[in-house]
């Protein structure tokens, strides 16, 4: 009896997942072992067994986006994380007024379209007609390239993304706090602890399966940047924010080597493959 | 402990004043932590919806101008004049909430599965439907442009919607929600002679709000603000979501005078989140806190 | 295993159908429904909104003509233009005509998108248009695949109030005097950060980088392919991206940072030229618009004159490059006879507003863009004759089209990213010329054996 139900209640949602992304998966790996410019019916691609493999692990390029797109990640995690923790034990604490709004007020981010963002961040970084520069001339420091430089570009992404993300996040964390039980800052009090001792022994470690689940989606979340890159650098200057999804993007739609493209594709799963269990792992050594 | 209770007195009061000094300074800093946060998340915004009252002229003077000194409101009919906007609000606004509501309709049926029913392979079948949770968009791109187009949905509301009716992202919310709601409660109402179908709709569905207005604000907001495979599958300018026709809206700025066209569009393009997030935000820390993330 | 083999398997059956053209008559809107026998068609164009409204107008007024034919007009960002026809023109929901650039030609031939033109539209193309340009951008294999409309070349483009300035009469012509006038053109502050550029390289945008490098390069004796072979490693291509590296990191008259441009090929290296901060570029005429809407009265100032002329070069020579409607040849029949009834009207001379022009001649130069049908270029003769267009006109006779090859696309960003390294001191320019050399190689021998 419990079968059936359980198949009635399964068969929409998991239905739809194995046949909209599960099979998707499986001809991503089909179509990465042959050459197929997309413009001719799947039966016509030429199998090439896995030069394309060979092809994308040694193509400069590719190792390059590989490269940036872990350090857009890494940095993401590195400054969103901490942040998002300070904010969210900030808004936490019921010591002063204004929490409610600058929760909102930092969640309000997230709801902009990403492509809202980029265009809106493309407007402050100009180096022209951009309020950024403005800023930084009146506190008398040097105007600076911003998007237009090798070396900034990257960078400029990541704020973006963390201006973007930091309020999510930190609901995230707040979520997390409100498991803790008050008896244990209670306790920690009686025993004199301060804010920073409660911090250090009683809200870190008992954060720590929130603190992994953000890290795990801000992981994924930033492992697929992709609109950003598209409305404002398209992977330049010279490839310094070129990252897997965009890279991923080019090669299929404006080359045509779909065939490339999908063994980039499988590499990025196998990436992921291995990076978030690996996170899991860590979170249940308790 | 014992040491300070033996100190001497005039000691205590040192430190107490101290600490009401210092209490004062942390109250102060949080307020002024407050204050900077909020202008920094602000500020983009600010300026998104300052340069959309700017006239042509003042966009394109140097330096820049900051506040706009009549402000006016003709970006707004511009935009609604070169694009049909309305017409991809509509559009938005049926793909999203179409998408949304299925996603909680199969999450709510699929979660009460793996949360209350036994099985072999249950829990297998659950950490693979989550391990779906991490595959990006990309990845599953092309091929599936070929499965929406093989059922004949390519530039049609089923074909963007189809495959974003069911996620892990729900599902595991569920479940995890489901989990907490006591077996006896559903004994109880299957002694009463209540079927599975009962019992997950008039039993479990009411104790979801929270979940619910969670996943509702999420999925919503991740429909409404995807670009990727709308942009892939959508072809007419009828059909276009309201993040399509924004990114069309930059063709229209080959020059920077009408930077006012495309922030204006950006400002409506981001209503209807922010009134939905305004409907649910109480429920939803709550709703993620129960449900969410403590494995 | 073998149950994901079946799946597979069915899917791939399933998509095969979808997209052999088994269901040749694609399910239309509502629209083509409601008239008995009448047929539509999509137009996939970049064009921006205004233009768009211009050619729906046309479209009204052919639609009034031909009862039974409707035509809509689907349109994208520039930056998204390929990537749409990519994923959509296999099917036969796909656009039935296509605005595209003519590098894109070979592989929609090659992977049966683009249709032959039936006999009497390839004759109307081949009596009615320039003999090089039905050659060089709509024939492959000797068989003509559409309409070419624009036609875009680069000249040097010049602010004479600057060049007033500092004292210069006259544009540069030679590759000396374009060091010595960049160099006078060029002011720093105190740090030594450029303030006014005398010369400005772009950055970031595939074509906008190559093909003025070509330009010069070209002007130097040079060219890109012989044949089926790169030429990157000549001398004139060196001595280009050589001349790059010098104006940017001896003389210090090129900022790139002063050079960016978004997905939508506008950002600081037009905000610079626009506001008078760079003095000297080489751009094409297609941007007259922008050029217009963001200068104002200050366009006046804006000159054009042929390209600099290299050590190694006899004259100048500017890359040309062409766009052009195809049909798609997955559409049906019906379709692919209305859509080239369509082309022909709207290129024929009368379907314009002005008289004696064609429809397409009229658009364009809405845009500033030169038309190519020999009598539209007869018809706007005096309008072309502008102190912006005229030296594009007169350029025109000895303009190189770019070579339309397969993997162009690619071949085309493998370049740029080479010139950038060297412009964001990541190379030399040799060693930059080297590398590109082979992954061209590496390129364009996927297509040629």
């Amino acid at each position: 009896m419990q079968l059936l139900w359980s198949g009635v209640f399964l068969v929409p949602g998991v239905g739809l997942i194995a046949v909209f992304v599960v099979v998707p998966i499986l001809l991503t790996a089909w179509i990465s072992l042959h050459q197929w410019s997309m413009y001719t019916p799947l039966t016509q691609m030429q199998f090439v067994g896995l030069a394309n493999y060979q092809e994308v692990l040694s193509d400069p390029t590719f190792q390059q986006a590989l490269l940036n797109t872990f350090i857009y990640s890494g940095v993401s995690i590195v400054l969103t994380v901490p942040l998002a923790v300070f904010f969210g034990i900030f808004l936490y604490r019921p010591a002063i007024r204004g929490r409610t709004a600058l929760r909102m007020v930092l969640f309000s981010t997230y709801m902009v379209p990403t492509v809202a963002v980029a265009i809106v961040w493309g407007y402050l970084y100009s180096p022209l007609y951009g309020p950024f520069n403005e800023i930084l001339s009146f506190l008398g420091l040097p105007s600076q390239p911003w998007l237009g430089s090798t070396s900034e570009a990257m960078v400029s992404l990541i704020i973006l993304n963390l201006w973007q993300t930091l309020g999510y996040y930190t609901v995230l964390v707040l979520a997390g706090l409100t498991q803790i039980p008050q008896d244990y800052y209670d306790a920690s009090a009686i025993d004199g602890a301060g804010l920073l001792g409660q911090t250090r022994y009683v809200t870190l470690p008992l954060l720590r399966r929130t603190l992994t689940f953000v890290v795990i989606i801000a992981g994924i979340n930033t492992l697929q940047v992709f609109d950003p890159v598209y409305v404002l650098t398209q992977g330049g200057p010279v490839n310094s924010t070129n990252v897997l999804t965009y890279d991923i993007y080019q090669t299929a739609f404006q080359f045509g080597r779909a065939g490339a493209a999908s063994a980039m594709a499988v590499l990025l799963l196998i990436v992921l493959a291995i990076v978030v269990p690996a996170l899991l792992h860590v979170a249940r050594e308790d | 402990m014992h040491r300070r209770k033996r100190s001497a007195t005039r000691e205590f009061v040192a430190t107490q004043r101290r600490a009401r000094f210092s209490r004062l300074t942390l109250v102060v800093g949080q307020y002024i932590l407050l204050t900077v946060a909020s202008f920094v998340a602000l500020f983009p915004l600010l300026w998104m919806v300052a340069s959309s009252l700017k006239t042509p002229a003042e966009l394109q003077v140097l330096p820049p101008v900051w506040l706009p000194a009549h402000p006016n409101l003709d970006a707004f009919g511009t935009v609604f004049s070169v694009i049909p906007y309305g017409q991809a609000f509509l559009n938005s606004f049926v793909i999203a909430a179409g998408d949304t509501v299925a996603i909680v309709l199969t999450s709510i049926m699929a979660g009460f599965v793996f949360a209350k029913y036994q099985f072999r392979g249950r829990d297998l079948l659950f950490y693979a439907v989550l391990a779906t949770m991490f595959v990006p968009t990309i990845v599953t791109l092309v091929p599936l442009f070929h499965v929406i187009q093989a059922m004949d949905l390519v530039d049609s509301y089923p074909g963007v919607m189809l495959p974003q009716l069911a996620n892990a992202f729900g599902i595991f919310l569920m479940r995890q929600f489901i989990r907490g709601v006591p077996d006896e409660l559903l004994d109880a109402a299957r002694v009463d002679g209540a079927s599975e179908w009962t019992v997950l709709w008039r039993i479990i569905s009411p104790l979801l709000v929270p979940a619910v207005a969670t996943l509702v604000l999420f999925a919503f907001v991740y429909q409404w603000n995807s670009f990727l495979w709308p942009l892939t599958i959508l072809q007419s300018q009828d059909k276009f979501t309201v993040v399509l026709a924004m990114s069309r809206l930059l063709s229209y700025t080959s020059s920077i005078q009408f930077q006012n066209v495309v922030m204006a569009g950006a400002v409506i393009s981001i209503l209807p989140n922010t009134i939905l997030f305004l409907f649910l935000q109480r429920f939803f820390i709550a709703g993620l806190a129960q449900t969410g993330i403590k494995g | 295993m073998r149950k994901i083999g079946a799946i597979i398997a069915a899917l791939m059956l399933a998509a095969a159908c979808g997209t052999s053209g088994q269901s040749a008559a694609p399910s239309q809107p509502v629209a083509a429904s409601a008239k008995a026998a009448s047929v539509t068609i999509t137009y996939l164009t970049h064009w921006p909104p205004q233009q768009v409204e211009l050619l729906n107008k046309y479209i009204a007024k052919f639609e009034q003509a031909n009862p039974g034919i409707q035509v809509q007009v689907r349109a994208v960002p520039f930056g998204s233009l390929l990537s749409t026809l990519r994923a959509q023109a296999g099917s036969p929901s796909g656009p039935t005509i296509t605005g595209i650039y003519d590098l894109w030609l070979p592989e929609l031939v090659k992977d049966g998108i683009a249709a032959k033109a039936p006999t009497a539209q390839a004759q109307d193309i081949e009596n009615n248009w320039p003999a090089n340009l039905v050659s060089g951008a709509v024939t492959v294999d000797g068989s003509v695949y559409g309409y070419p409309n624009e036609i875009d070349l680069y000249m040097l483009n010049y602010n004479k109030k600057l060049f007033a300035d500092a004292g210069i009469n006259s544009p540069p012509t030679t590759w000396d005097e374009l060091t010595k006038d960049a160099q006078a053109l060029t002011k720093r502050d105190g740090s030594g950060k450029i303030t006014q550029q005398g010369f400005g390289l772009i950055n970031s945008w595939d074509s906008g980088v190559v093909h003025p490098w070509l330009s010069m390069v070209l002007s130097d004796g040079g060219q890109l392919l012989n044949g089926t072979t790169p030429q990157l490693t000549s001398q004139a291509a060196v001595e280009t991206t050589t001349l790059y590296d010098q104006l940017i990191h001896q003389l210090k008259v090129t900022d790139p940072a002063m050079g960016t441009s978004n997905a939508n090929t506008t950002g600081p290296f037009l905000d610079n030229f626009t506001n008078q901060k760079t003095a000297m570029i080489v751009m094409a005429n297609w941007w007259e618009s922008a050029l217009q809407s963001a200068m104002g009265a200050n366009f006046a100032n804006v000159g054009t004159a042929p390209i600099p002329v290299g050590p190694h070069g006899s004259a100048a020579h500017s890359v040309s490059y062409a766009w052009l409607t195809i049909v798609n040849a997955h559409a049906s029949s019906e379709q692919q006879a209305a859509a080239w009834k369509f082309l022909q009207w709207l290129d024929d001379p009368g379907s314009g507003d002005t008289a004696g022009a064609a429809g397409m001649g009229d658009l364009l130069m809405t845009m500033g863009i030169l038309p190519s049908r020999n009598s539209d270029v007869q018809t706007f003769q005096s309008k072309l004759d502008t102190p912006f267009l005229k030296s594009y006109v007169d350029g025109l006779s000895s303009a190189a089209p770019f070579p339309i090859v397969l993997g162009g696309a690619e071949l085309t960003v493998a370049i740029q990213k080479a010139i950038e390294s060297v412009e964001f001191g990541q190379a030399t320019p040799g060693a930059a010329m080297q590398s590109a050399q082979s992954q061209a190689q590496q390129i364009i021998g996927q297509y040629y054996k």
